[in-house]
């Protein structure tokens, strides 16, 4: 079933507005060009981030010694597969408006089932694999009918579910900590994959990302989980069942929490319920840094994939600078406020800019057009 | 239903304290220490600095924003009375005003960054308590300061079962509950939160009342840093780690609306009271210390739950009334209209 909802204002709809009005301007030659400018216009984010990436890699492969060797490389890969699955996870319920600070507790839970049932039973992986999935599903789908019960703001929802798991998963394993020891799941953390550089976790986190973009750009579900978040009240007058659409969107994060979860365990011997602490935070500065707004209604995969890319390089780079740990923080924190400020005070220009440039009749007309194909 | 019990009802936080005072009762005859005057020592303790810890999200609640940031803040400040007393040898006194001082500045901080660029407070404030909680770390590097001024453990002691702390926690919520209801600034929060844009276009600032929320917020959460140096006896960055969650609860289970314009600091007392006593009765009846970070996400439904009883309660009693009032006016016989129009508005 295809919907029609109004064009979302989201950073992604402002070029496509801009395209039509060039188009306007400067007959068929113009419209070329225009389109093109608009698909470039429509990646900012990712060429910026890409451009960022660039700049890191240079500045700390100059002044740091082994940081483009192949060994930090991996490392980078490595950890930013995790961040990409987790910022996706997250993104599921940023497009739609929402947040899911539960990520790190149901990792914990996910790691700690993984790990119990690693050493305490003989279950084979791929069921094992496939328990974690649906637990975490069904620890997602938990939070939202929560939320659509109660009516409550999803942020203190998933909070209240933040202690609830993270104090059951601790309360059921003690505190104890599992070692993972099966070949294939150690594989996939520490083998190589392609050049000897790559981690087998990478290509993992790129297929997800590549679910993802069909999930929102080729499939149903995903158009309408876009338009729940660009404005709720029109997906709703134009026939989405609302609640199904927030209902999947908390489990498919769910998913890929349970994916994150299991590629932690991957290169992480030992886990216990504490693997979840350190998720939140790169969960959210994945899906800021590339560009995903967080009032909803729009996203950009790559962005997601690249900013989380960008994130770990820069966290590496301080490590290879002899940075002490303790300050990582700090920079965590500051990478992700200057990227919110910035991107903030640019679209404030962009707003500004377009309530001062002169609109006629066609043009505007056109935009809709435009807009609604 | 009489009017009292309706009110009472109204109240979310008092089916908690309820269910809370009968279980304490319960468990002072069915154990052997939890009445105990050092128990009762504890729970106070514990309470207080919770309060604290909720007021300063209340006060940022109360204008319909949040922060994340209040466990960075208070680590922060720990470090920094911390450091002002033990390496730079200031006296207690002007260690306590420094580090006040720098909690209202990371407060200012955050909502001058949230005022002026109109971003949510949830993100920016995410990304400066994590900065903040990172400069603590960084400059003491993960080593606590274990010269703490006698004064403030002395604060931390007490007399027979009420504490030092319990006062100043009495005193500071009685303080923020009176400037919110009678001083300007308080009504500009709560007015604010209460309807955004009637008090925009009744000529109040949006951004002035974000910048006194987050600044009176960071100072707050200086407070419950300066207690916690007293409580664990050492200055330690790890302080402020584990606040997000009761930050939230206690405010929320207090009564305090979370979209704002409504806020309650006795309500935060009452909370903290009710978290510290399931808290320290999971520790009583040996249920595992990690039951108590899981009871505090419970709790949390539980209070909106009993406020959602609250108001049903609440709805049929007028429902009741009103009702009552167009039956009599019907009797009356002519103007029906008018006085159901009374009743509705009532």
């Amino acid at each position: 079933m295809k919907v029609t909802v109004p064009a979302p204002k989201t950073p992604e709809a402002a070029p496509v507005e801009g395209r039509s009005r060039r188009r306007s301007a400067s007959g068929h030659r113009g419209n070329f060009l225009a389109v093109g400018w608009a698909a470039l216009a429509r990646q900012v984010n990712v060429f910026g981030m890409l451009f960022l990436i660039a700049a890191t890699w240079t500045i700390f492969g100059i002044a740091g010694s082994g940081f483009l060797g192949s060994f930090n490389m991996y490392s980078v890969g490595q950890i930013a597969a995790r961040d990409a699955v987790l910022g996706m996870a997250q993104a599921l319920l940023v497009v739609i408006a929402r947040m899911n600070l539960g990520i790190g507790s149901i990792g914990a839970i996910c790691a700690s089932l993984l790990g119990y049932m690693m050493v305490d039973t003989s279950i084979p992986l791929p069921l094992q694999l496939l328990i974690v999935c649906v637990t975490a599903v069904l620890a997602s789908l938990l939070m939202g009918w929560a939320e659509l019960r109660t009516g409550l703001s999803s942020f203190i929802v998933t909070l209240a579910f933040l202690s609830i798991y993270g104090g059951g998963a601790l309360l059921v394993t003690r505190g104890q900590s599992y070692t993972i020891m099966n070949s294939v799941i150690n594989r996939l953390g520490s083998g190589t994959f392609l050049f000897g550089s790559i981690c087998p976790l990478v290509p993992i986190a790129v297929i997800c990302g590549v679910l993802l973009w069909f999930l929102y750009f080729r499939s149903s579900l995903g158009w309408k989980m876009l338009s729940v978040g660009a404005n709720v009240r029109a997906a709703r007058a134009s026939g989405v069942n609302v609640s199904r659409v927030i209902m999947w969107s908390y489990g498919i994060s769910g998913l890929l929490v349970a994916v994150a979860a299991t590629m932690n365990c991957a290169y992480q011997l030992n886990v216990n319920a504490g693997v979840g602490a350190d998720f939140l935070l790169p969960s959210f500065i994945a899906p800021v840094l590339g560009g995903v707004a967080l009032v909803g209604g729009g996203v950009t995969v790559g962005g997601i994939m690249l900013a989380a890319v960008f994130y770990d390089s820069l966290q590496s780079g301080l490590t290879i600078l002899n940075v002490p740990t303790y300050w990582t923080e700090l920079a965590q924190g500051l990478v992700l406020l200057v990227a919110v400020v910035l991107n903030q005070l640019r679209m404030n220009r962009r707003g500004r800019s377009r309530r001062s440039a002169p609109t006629d009749a066609t043009s505007v007309e056109k935009e809709e057009e435009v807009a609604v194909v | 239903m009489n009017r009292a019990m309706t009110r009472a009802l109204r109240v979310q936080w008092v089916p908690l304290l309820v269910a809370t005072v009968v279980a304490g009762v319960v468990l002072a005859f069915t154990t052997q220490h939890f009445s105990g005057s050092y128990n009762i020592f504890e729970i106070l303790q514990t309470a207080a600095v919770d309060a604290i810890i909720g007021l300063s999200q209340m006060v940022v609640l109360a204008v319909g924003d949040m922060s994340l940031a209040v466990g960075g803040i208070g680590g922060f400040v720990t470090i920094v009375v911390g450091n002002l007393y033990q390496v730079h040898h200031w006296p207690v006194a002007f260690a306590i005003i420094g580090g006040l001082v720098a909690g209202s500045a990371c407060g200012l901080f955050n909502g001058l960054i949230v005022a002026k660029t109109g971003l949510s407070a949830f993100i920016v404030t995410l990304a400066t308590g994590t900065g903040f909680t990172g400069i603590a770390y960084g400059i003491t590097s993960a080593f606590p300061y274990p010269d703490v001024s006698s004064f403030l453990i002395n604060l931390s002691k007490g007399v027979g079962f009420f504490p030092y702390l319990a006062l100043v926690a009495l005193v500071v919520s009685f303080l923020i509950g009176a400037a919110l209801h009678w001083l300007p600034f308080g009504r500009l929060l709560l007015a604010m939160g209460g309807n955004r844009e009637a008090a925009t276009l009744s000529g109040l600032s949006r951004q002035r009342s974000t910048i006194i929320a987050h600044t009176l917020s960071g100072c707050l959460a200086g407070v419950a840093g300066i207690m916690y140096i007293g409580v664990l006896g050492t200055a330690t960055p790890a302080t402020g780690t584990d606040w997000l969650v009761v930050s939230f609860a206690v405010p929320i289970i207090g009564g305090t609306a979370l979209v704002g314009g409504e806020a309650s600091a006795f309500g935060c007392l009452v909370a903290a009271v009710v978290l510290a006593t399931i808290n320290d009765a999971l520790i009583v009846l040996n249920i595992s210390t990690y039951a108590v970070e899981m009871a505090e996400g419970l709790l949390i439904f539980a209070a909106v739950l009993a406020g959602r009883l609250g108001q049903v309660v609440q709805r049929s009693d007028e429902g009741h009334r009103e009702g009552l009032e167009v039956a009599r006016s019907l009797e009356q016989g002519p103007d029906v209209g008018q006085s159901l129009g009374g009743a509705t508005v009532k």
